[in-house]
């Protein structure tokens, strides 16, 4: 099997490392294969960094929180099972756990002013227009269904998953009860859900 | 998709997208998961729910992560990497301590240490204290893993000694102790006289025996009661340094 061969071999280039699927490194990476992370850590730190500080709005903490949820990926590797999810979502669920409980060990009100300046912040990055130019289709599309939902589905979904509210907290801060928060919640997402495959069956 | 509820909804599913979003309350979250394991209907909504939620990260601005991140988590990936690799075929097996039995449960460096190869290290630290005990001390933090991953850990460092602080950290397990590792630049990771254990409440201290000059990481693992040559366990804390 091409997974016990890589094993046995002493040293695995970087170019036919390169050449595996996600998956496959991180067998390596659950035999302590610090080669094969690397790989995994090149194709996705920007994702992980970016939703860090998109939850954080602070260079320095998006830093740790990257840091530290990679080296959780590296040190549990073996608990990875891909019938779960790809890698690239394992790894960016670590990442926002781990984010938002460093948000939550903030105040209810820095937490706020963090959520309302989230996105004009991001917008400041000097390199942003250069990001854009190569962002991948996918991403667009998942925004553009965003903001196509209307605003107070998409204001809970945002607050709770970039902000890391719980739906009471939601619920006492736009002053709307607190079966209607869970309500949007459910309505924004389902709505995204077929949004976003109807974009899937027009692309195949 | 058109929301819709019948007379057969169950009617919990309303929290199927709090639930996705991490925005339940916490008495909630443990009600709604037991609910879910008789639920169908609410395991179905959520695993649905969730793949649109798996793909909320994708909608953040792009950001380059600074190139000094990736530098980072390698030099302790590959640290701990040499630290597992060095243990060889035998880690899961429990190594035969070569060490003396006085040496069990140690939480200070003692005799013990002295007994084995540290004498000339001893008496330097001991040098070190004596000369300059009013130095500066510096708290570096230190990251627990696995089933220390909640435990507080920090590594005071000063007056020529080092000492490990630990709290909230699970016991070592039956028959088992902790033990300190360092880390240099090159080399294998060098096992240490330092053993420690936890009190009930979790809390615990060990000295670092041979100084932290050259040493970029000090690791943790639980090893058998007496201490490994090897390291037979992942390690359960990190604390990683500037080598002077």
């Amino acid at each position: 099997m091409l997974m016990a061969l890589l094993r046995r071999s002493s040293v695995n280039s970087k170019d036919k490392l390169r050449k595996l699927a996600d998956e496959e490194l991180m067998e390596l990476v659950a035999g302590n294969d610090a080669d094969a992370f690397e790989i995994v850590l090149e194709r996705h730190e920007d994702a992980a960094f970016a939703l860090a500080y998109r939850i954080c709005g602070k260079r320095s903490v998006a830093e740790d929180i990257a840091q530290e949820s990679f080296l959780a990926v590296w040190r549990s590797g073996a608990r990875y099972d891909r019938k779960r999810g790809s890698v690239r979502t394992w790894t960016l669920g670590i990442v926002h756990n781990r984010a938002v409980d460093a948000l939550r060990r903030n105040s209810v009100h820095e937490r706020r002013r963090l959520s309302d300046e989230g996105i004009e912040e991001t917008l400041e990055a000097p390199e942003r227009t250069e990001l854009q130019a190569v962002e991948n289709a996918t991403s667009r599309e998942i925004r553009g269904a965003l903001g196509e939902l209307p605003s107070e589905q998409r204001r809970v979904i945002e607050l709770a998953y970039f902000g890391g509210f719980t739906h009471m907290e939601i619920a006492s801060m736009l002053g709307t009860p607190v079966g209607t928060v869970k309500g949007r919640m459910r309505l924004g997402l389902q709505k995204l859900r077929s949004q976003l495959q109807g974009w899937e069956a027009l692309s195949t | 998709m058109s929301h819709r509820e019948s007379d057969f909804d169950c009617p919990q599913l309303s929290d199927a997208g709090a639930y996705v979003l991490g925005a339940l309350e916490e008495n909630e979250l443990a009600h709604y998961r037991e609910h879910m394991d008789g639920c169908a209907q609410c395991r179905a909504e959520v695993a649905e729910l969730q793949s649109v939620v798996d793909e909320l990260p994708m909608s953040v601005p792009p950001e380059s992560a600074p190139a000094a991140l990736r530098a980072r988590i390698l030099a302790n990936v590959r640290s701990e990497a040499e630290l597992l690799n060095a243990a060889g075929h035998t880690a899961d097996e429990p190594v035969k301590s070569a060490r003396p039995w006085y040496r069990r449960n140690d939480f200070v460096l003692g005799v013990g240490a002295a007994a084995t190869a540290g004498l000339a290290a001893l008496i330097a630290v001991l040098i070190a204290v004596g000369s300059s005990s009013h130095g500066k001390v510096t708290v570096i933090p230190g990251q627990g893993m696995g089933a220390a991953r909640t435990a507080d850990v920090s590594l005071k460092q000063g007056n020529g000694r080092a000492e490990l602080v630990v709290a909230h950290m699970p016991p070592p397990g039956l028959g088992r102790i902790y033990e300190v590792w360092l880390v240099h630049e090159t080399g294998a990771p060098r096992p240490t006289n330092s053993l420690f254990s936890v009190t009930s409440g979790g809390s615990g201290e060990v000295d670092v025996p041979n100084g932290l000059h050259g040493v970029k990481e000090v690791l943790v693992t639980s090893e058998p009661e007496g201490g490994s040559q090897h390291p037979t366990r992942p390690p359960v804390i990190a604390v990683p340094l500037t080598a002077s």
